[in-house]
């Protein structure tokens, strides 16, 4: 069996071995730090890692290391960063932690006064910052860039200039990494890029060199209640363009891509939601039951829905907008037990996710801790298909290589074992 | 004359342009600004802290409950400064060193001066230092720290080993944060933990004393 039929059995909620994602898509991934070390664990090939997502710092894995962790899923992904420079022209640079790594040409950081790096929208270095990693951190945070706000001006197009339909250059970069990913028997998850209705990680649009509108965090949860027309006006605005996009994407992707990534806008916080079941249905819902009725009348394709956090009052929301897939199914947010949430929803939904917890027991815990969580979640999610393994969020930097190798092997076994 | 409940309503359900409109009309009939503080504004963020916890409001109507409420200080701020009247209690806010997330830091902040703190908020990335000295100058009550990332939690456990070890009487220290837990507040040496901006607020009532 090919990992892309371990994976389509899991979509279709059908029992078989358990498939794997690590690093397709910018929520499913592992830091560069980690990535490299895993290389260095695995005794593959020693040269700098790239940074293929540079706003969290995320290492590309390479064909031989998802062989190593037995990865089923492939990524493809857009041709711009987050911060609007193209994964292209790449040369070595030394992260402040020392590790020397390969990042896309436009990425050029400069130091700031508090010792920190600001990172610059479309690699300008003219314009103001729009990314900040402090002192020691290992990742980048959005700049606020807030112009001040004249309520009788907002124009729904200002909070759409990043939504723009795709380019020639974007067509011939999807052309030639779809005909790469192809081939390599694995299951490919693909992000277009601009279905994401109102993901908090995308207001400030680190990748625009003035944005206007609502860009500060607050504003814009604010604008949910204060300004609701207006982000209707946004969404709708958004959804057009989106929709063009699918068209070409379609015919440029058709069935090679298993699964698409619709949308990463969290709805959850630690302990409750980002905002209520009646804000979801009257904002959110009808643009995503647009995009995922498009998908299923006119692709073989998933659709999958990121969202942190206890986001279980809403799950049965996910499910009738039409979202196939949730990720990362944070089962140390409140109300997020597995068991309960593959009784509940496991025939409806996939879990792309939940496999250990990465705020804790990754990072933290013991290799036999991290063992026995990954088999108590594959115990939980795996019976009758729907479940792709992955970590909750992505691997965090620093996390001991130790602990990510027991969970490869405790899934390895888990399959091995027949379950 | 409209009633300080009035104004508890208002700012409750997060209406601004009435939370201010009831104020004003409050203190022109002789209503003190005192009692508009704590028997008007106070009572309402205490029903958005509640409704909150219940999960029948969520971020986005707390945000806009706070704003209210903070439209109302900028009349009732210097009426009480000229009259020598301050908040009993003192908090220090800020997202430790490393760390730049400040919803969750923003929010408590919000709700802290909605029970009646004095909140000084020292924004994002903040070193045990800047903590401590602000502590010493305002001589603080409580000192909150928030986190999101598992990278900054060591960056936590430093600053709460360095205030705790201060030696500045009664200083409570306290801690929130996605990735913290209560298990962790305890590993640290913490006063306490909460774990949402309601929860918040009866903690720091209930570090200082006053009945949550």
């Amino acid at each position: 069996m090919t990992s892309r039929e371990k994976v389509r059995l899991a979509l279709d909620h059908k029992p078989g071995p358990v498939p794997v994602d690590f690093g397709s898509t910018p929520v499913t991934g592992i830091h560069v730090s980690c990535v490299a070390a895993l290389r260095e664990h695995f005794g593959l090939d020693r040269h700098p890692v790239r940074v293929w997502e540079p706003f969290q710092m995320l290492g590309e894995i390479e064909d031989d290391l998802s062989i190593a962790l037995g990865a089923d899923c492939t990524g493809v992904a857009g041709r711009g960063t987050l911060f609007g420079f193209p994964r292209e022209g790449w040369r070595e640079w030394r992260a402040p932690w020392g590790q020397v790594m390969l990042v896309p040409e436009g990425f050029r950081p400069r130091a700031e006064p508090a010792g920190g790096l600001h990172l610059f929208p479309q690699g300008d270095g003219a314009a103001r910052p729009s990314g900040h990693m402090p002192a020691g951190g290992y990742f980048f945070d959005a700049i606020i860039r807030q112009e001040p706000i004249d309520e009788d001006r907002l124009d729904p197009a200002d909070n759409c200039e990043e939504f723009t339909p795709l380019s020639a250059d974007d067509i011939g970069h999807w052309r030639r990494v779809l005909a790469g990913a192809r081939g390599n028997g694995r299951a490919i998850v693909g992000g277009m890029g601009g279905t994401a209705f109102g993901d908090i990680a995308l207001i400030p649009a680190v990748g625009l060199r003035n944005p206007r509108g609502i860009r500060d965090v607050s504003e814009w949860y604010v604008s949910l209640v204060e300004r609701r027309p207006y982000v209707h006006r946004v969404f709708s605005r958004q959804c057009e363009v989106a929709l063009k996009n699918l068209e070409v994407f379609r015919d440029l992707a058709g069935d090679a891509i298993d699964v698409l990534v619709v949308c990463g806008t969290d709805f959850g916080t630690q302990a409750s939601q980002f905002c209520s079941p009646e804000t979801f249905d009257d904002l959110f819902a009808p643009y995503y039951r647009i995009i995922n009725e498009w998908v299923h009348r006119n692709t073989s394709w998933k659709t999958f829905k990121h969202s942190c956090g206890a986001v279980r009052p809403l799950i049965g929301r996910f499910i009738d907008v039409g979202f196939d897939i949730l990720n990362p199914v944070q089962c140390s947010a409140t109300d997020m037990d597995p068991v309960r949430l593959k009784r509940d929803f496991g025939d409806r939904l996939v879990f792309w996710g939940g496999g250990v917890d990465t705020q804790h027991t990754l990072p933290f815990g013991t290799p036999a801790e991290v063992r026995t969580q990954v088999t108590e979640r594959l115990r939980a999610f795996s019976p009758g298909g729907g479940f792709v393994f992955n970590t909750i969020h992505n691997i965090q930097a620093m996390t001991p290589v130790a602990n990510i190798v027991a969970m490869v092997q405790a899934v390895r076994d888990f399959n091995g074992a027949g379950a | 004359m409209p009633l300080l409940s009035d104004l508890t309503a208002a700012v409750a359900a997060g209406k601004r342009t009435d939370t201010v409109r009831l104020t004003q009309e409050l203190l022109a009939a002789g209503t003190s600004p005192q009692d508009v503080v704590e028997k008007g504004l106070v009572p309402g963020m205490a029903i958005v802290g509640d409704r909150f916890k219940r999960n029948e409001i969520f971020v986005p109507e707390m945000l806009v409950a706070a704003r209210a409420m903070k439209e109302a200080l900028k009349l009732l701020e210097p009426l009480l400064a000229a009259a020598g009247i301050k908040p009993k209690y003192t908090a220090i806010i800020g997202t430790v060193q490393g760390d730049l997330h400040d919803i969750g830091k923003n929010l408590i902040s919000m709700m802290w001066r909605g029970a009646n703190f004095a909140v000084i908020d020292l924004g994002t990335n903040v070193t045990a230092e800047k903590y401590l000295a602000a502590a010493k100058e305002h001589k603080a009550n409580i000192v909150g720290l928030s986190a999101l990332l598992t990278t900054t939690m060591p960056s936590m456990k430093e600053t709460v080993r360095i205030l705790k070890s201060s030696g500045l009487d009664g200083l409570k220290v306290v801690i929130g944060g996605a990735p913290i837990t209560q298990e962790f507040a305890n590993d640290i040496g913490a006063d306490g933990y909460a774990a949402d901006a309601g929860s918040a607020v009866d903690l720091a009532k209930r570090l200082v004393g006053e009945a949550a």
